[in-house]
């Protein structure tokens, strides 16, 4: 048996970031990959020459540690791509997020005149119960809008009615940034770069699995080694530690102990791979987190341009497709030959359901028919396909999946020399920045260094101890609360009013006190708007109450207007927030 | 220019944001009534200088029964620049003394 220092399992861009650190630290690890590739879901594969993403992959991240580390495995060959994405709603393309100008084209001026009174009046009148996804997204946009542009794609992605997913969770996930940094970053511009992330991206020259055959080089060239086609088969442990695993690779069974262990492979699998066996209820929790798989129909079409997006939003309710990838959109190098497209037909569906069963032939064919139907040619145009399935692409975050992780959690707690990284790993959400920042933490961890991993990606928590931390705001909470505070209107309308009436008051006794034609003074002409005013000491007192009257009124009325003001422009700046935070919301599935 | 009276630090993001009440710096806001009082005469009496006439300032001179030794000219301009910014800091600094009792007061 070997023995190693450090031993991850998965070759995904966590388990290829935490192989990198250790680099790094000097430690040579040893990654097991089951599949033959690496990358994960992050992979690219290829056929005839045809290079495709599982889903199109963007390089983004607000960290800058993970964008040099980008940078320095692809240099020149990590392109930058102006982003293209539309919705693809009855034979039209709509811009994403929505132009006001763009719906109203497309959908006519009836329909957006509908959406526009359904919006109203759910700004006006809103549901008072907010408990699922549909009621909350109603609240905000109206129920047209939602019908239109929300409802059918959501189904699609998770295969539950809208009505079942918690509103929780939505907001939670569209929230995004709080209002403080919001407001922070309107004014400050802390938020510019997450715009701007959102427009442009970074995309490797032959798609991302190029990245992650550069990690893979670099950790061997290190003195790690990356084996592929290696698939963990058991966990073994004793007294609190992880004291081996075993593994196949295709040929024989191999066991391989170490120091310490990573694992990036799907929490509920690692739970069920342990031996001895953890208790009932944590195997139980295991099997009740679930995931939501994807399958890619790619299909190589005898045509130059079939559009101009990388990728297409499918909201339309007569076809199954959720998204279009257009790959030589995203790089022209996915493709050998450019008078062809390939475009990967992408649709949502649980392991082992009536789809995700179909023979390829079948879903080729089904592919090409709602290629048809969706105005794209004809199933003739198409020279070649290809299928690809991806179990585990997404974790479900349903009613109990807190509940579970939690006690999976506990239990994992238990053993001092593993640790769990990355998307499937944490069961979380993450994205490919996310998933490499746990591998990094976790081999920094080994090495003495002590971070939480479940705080990254956690809402409002992004590193905290990281430098480039966006989702905080770009100045302190309490300089942000003192410029937003309210002004007290009758405060305000009281001492204006105040000031005005001892103006005038003082102006009256003034002239009276210097003597002289007095009740000629020009002062009098006040009386013209203060009626009973005269220049005597009796007229000053009039003169104060009215002065204090209108003063008071404009008072009032300049800090009602002012404190008016002031929440409209909150009030954008969070709708806009939310506005961004829901289309990233939407381009993370 | 402005402090700010806060109410309960246990409040969320969103809350917090609103829950400051403004309180004025009265000397600031005694500084800038001050400054724009006495520019605003300045401007306005070598406005009517520089338009020259038969009659300059019929109207503006009435400043003079307040601001003593004022008149429609250009060393006039600079003297009731002097008692513009002395009353627009006296009511400015009232104004935001008045309006911090009370907003405290109400608080
Ligand atoms: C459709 C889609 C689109 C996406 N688009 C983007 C995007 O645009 N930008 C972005 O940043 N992120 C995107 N993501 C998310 C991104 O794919 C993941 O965040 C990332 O791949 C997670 O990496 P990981 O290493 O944590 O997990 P994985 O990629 O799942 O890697 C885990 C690895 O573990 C291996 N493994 C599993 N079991 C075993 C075993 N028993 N033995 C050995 N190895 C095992 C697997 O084969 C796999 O290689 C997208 C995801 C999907 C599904």
């Amino acid at each position: 048996m070997d023995k190693k220092s450090a031993v991850i399992i998965g070759a995904g861009p966590a388990g290829l970031a935490a192989g990198y650190e250790f680099i790094k630290q000097g430690i040579g690890p040893l990654v097991l990959e089951r599949s033959g590739t690496v990358g994960g879901i992050s992979r690219t594969e290829s056929y005839k020459g045809f290079h495709f993403d599982i889903g199109g992959h963007r390089f983004f991240s607000k960290n800058d540690d993970i964008n040099r580390i980008w940078q320095e495995m692809l240099g020149s060959d990590f392109l930058q791509v102006s982003r293209l994405s539309r919705i693809y709603y009855q034979n039209k393309f709509f811009n994403y997020p929505l132009r006001p100008a763009n719906a109203l084209f497309n959908l006519g001026p009836v329909e957006s005149l509908l959406i526009l009174l359904s919006y109203c009046r759910a700004r006006f009148a809103p549901q008072p119960e907010e408990s699922s996804f549909e009621q909350w997204i109603i609240n905000r946009f109206g129920e047209r809008l939602y019908r239109t542009f929300f409802k059918t794609y959501t189904e699609k992605v998770w295969g539950i009615s809208c009505k079942e997913i918690k509103a929780d969770w939505a907001a939670q996930r569209i929230k995004g940034l709080s209002l403080l940094v919001a407001v922070s970053n309107a004014l400050f511009g802390g938020g510019q770069q997450a715009k701007s992330l959102v427009e442009q991206f970074n995309y490797p020259k032959y798609g991302p699995g190029m990245m992650w055959q550069r990690f893979k080089d670099h950790i061997n060239a290190g003195g790690g080694k990356v084996m592929l086609n290696c698939e963990v088969s058991s966990v073994r442990h004793d007294n609190g530690r992880i004291s081996k695993i075993v593994y196949f690779n295709g040929k024989e069974v191999q066991e391989v102990s170490a120091e310490n262990f990573i694992s990036s492979m799907p929490i509920s699998s690692l739970i069920k791979l342990l031996k001895p066996q953890p208790p009932a209820e944590v195997l139980q929790s295991a099997e009740q987190l679930a995931y939501r798989a994807f399958i890619i129909v790619v299909l190589i079409v005898d045509k130059a341009v079939l559009f101009p997006d990388q990728w297409l939003y499918v909201h339309s309710p007569k076809v199954q497709v959720g998204r279009i990838q257009n790959f030589k959109n995203w790089s022209r190098f996915m493709v050998p030959d450019q008078s062809r497209t390939s475009i990967g037909m992408e649709y949502f569906c649980n392991e082992n359901d009536p789809t995700w069963n179909m023979p390829d032939h079948e879903l080729i064919e089904f592919a090409q028919r709602e290629m048809a139907e969706m105005g794209f040619g004809p199933a003739s145009q198409v020279i070649d396909s290809y299928v690809v399935r991806q179990s585990y692409a997404y974790p479900v975050y349903d009613s109990t999946y807190e509940k579970n992780l939690q006690n999976i959690r506990n239990y994992l707690y238990s053993f001092k020399n593993l640790q769990t990284i990355g998307r499937s790993g944490m069961h979380r959400y993450n994205n490919m920045d996310h998933s490499m920042q746990t591998g990094i933490l976790a081999a920094k961890n080994c090495c003495g260094e002590r971070h939480d991993l479940w705080t990254v990606n956690e809402e409002k928590s992004y590193l905290e101890e990281d430098r480039t931390v966006r989702e905080i705001p770009t100045v302190p909470e309490k300089v942000l609360i003192k410029a937003f505070a309210r002004m007290d209107k009758f405060a305000f309308a009281t001492a204006f009013g105040a000031i005005c009436g001892l103006l005038v008051f003082s102006a009256t006794m003034w002239i009276i006190s210097r003597g002289g034609d007095v009740l000629n003074s020009h002062l009098r002409l006040l009386a013209q708007y203060f009626i009973g005013y005269t220049v005597t000491v009796k007229g000053a007192f009039i003169a104060f109450g009215y002065s204090f009257f209108w003063g008071f009124l404009f008072g009032w009325l300049f800090a009602y207007l002012r404190n008016l003001f002031l929440a409209i422009y909150i009030y954008r700046i969070k709708r806009k927030a939310e506005l961004l935070s829901l289309k990233d919301f939407f381009d993370n599935f | 220019m402005v402090k700010t009276e806060m109410k309960d630090s246990r409040l969320g993001p969103e809350e917090k944001l609103f829950s400051g009440v403004l309180l004025l710096n009265a000397k600031v806001v005694g500084l800038a009534l001050g400054v724009i009082f006495g520019l605003g005469i300045f401007v306005a009496t070598n406005w009517l200088v520089i338009k020259g006439g038969s009659r300059v300032g019929p109207h503006l001179i009435l400043l003079s029964q307040y601001f003593i030794g004022y008149k429609v000219t250009f060393l006039g301009s600079l003297i009731g620049a002097a008692y513009g910014f002395a009353l627009g800091t006296i009511c400015g600094a009232l104004m935001g003394w008045i309006y911090n009792r009370l907003a405290t007061f109400r608080q």
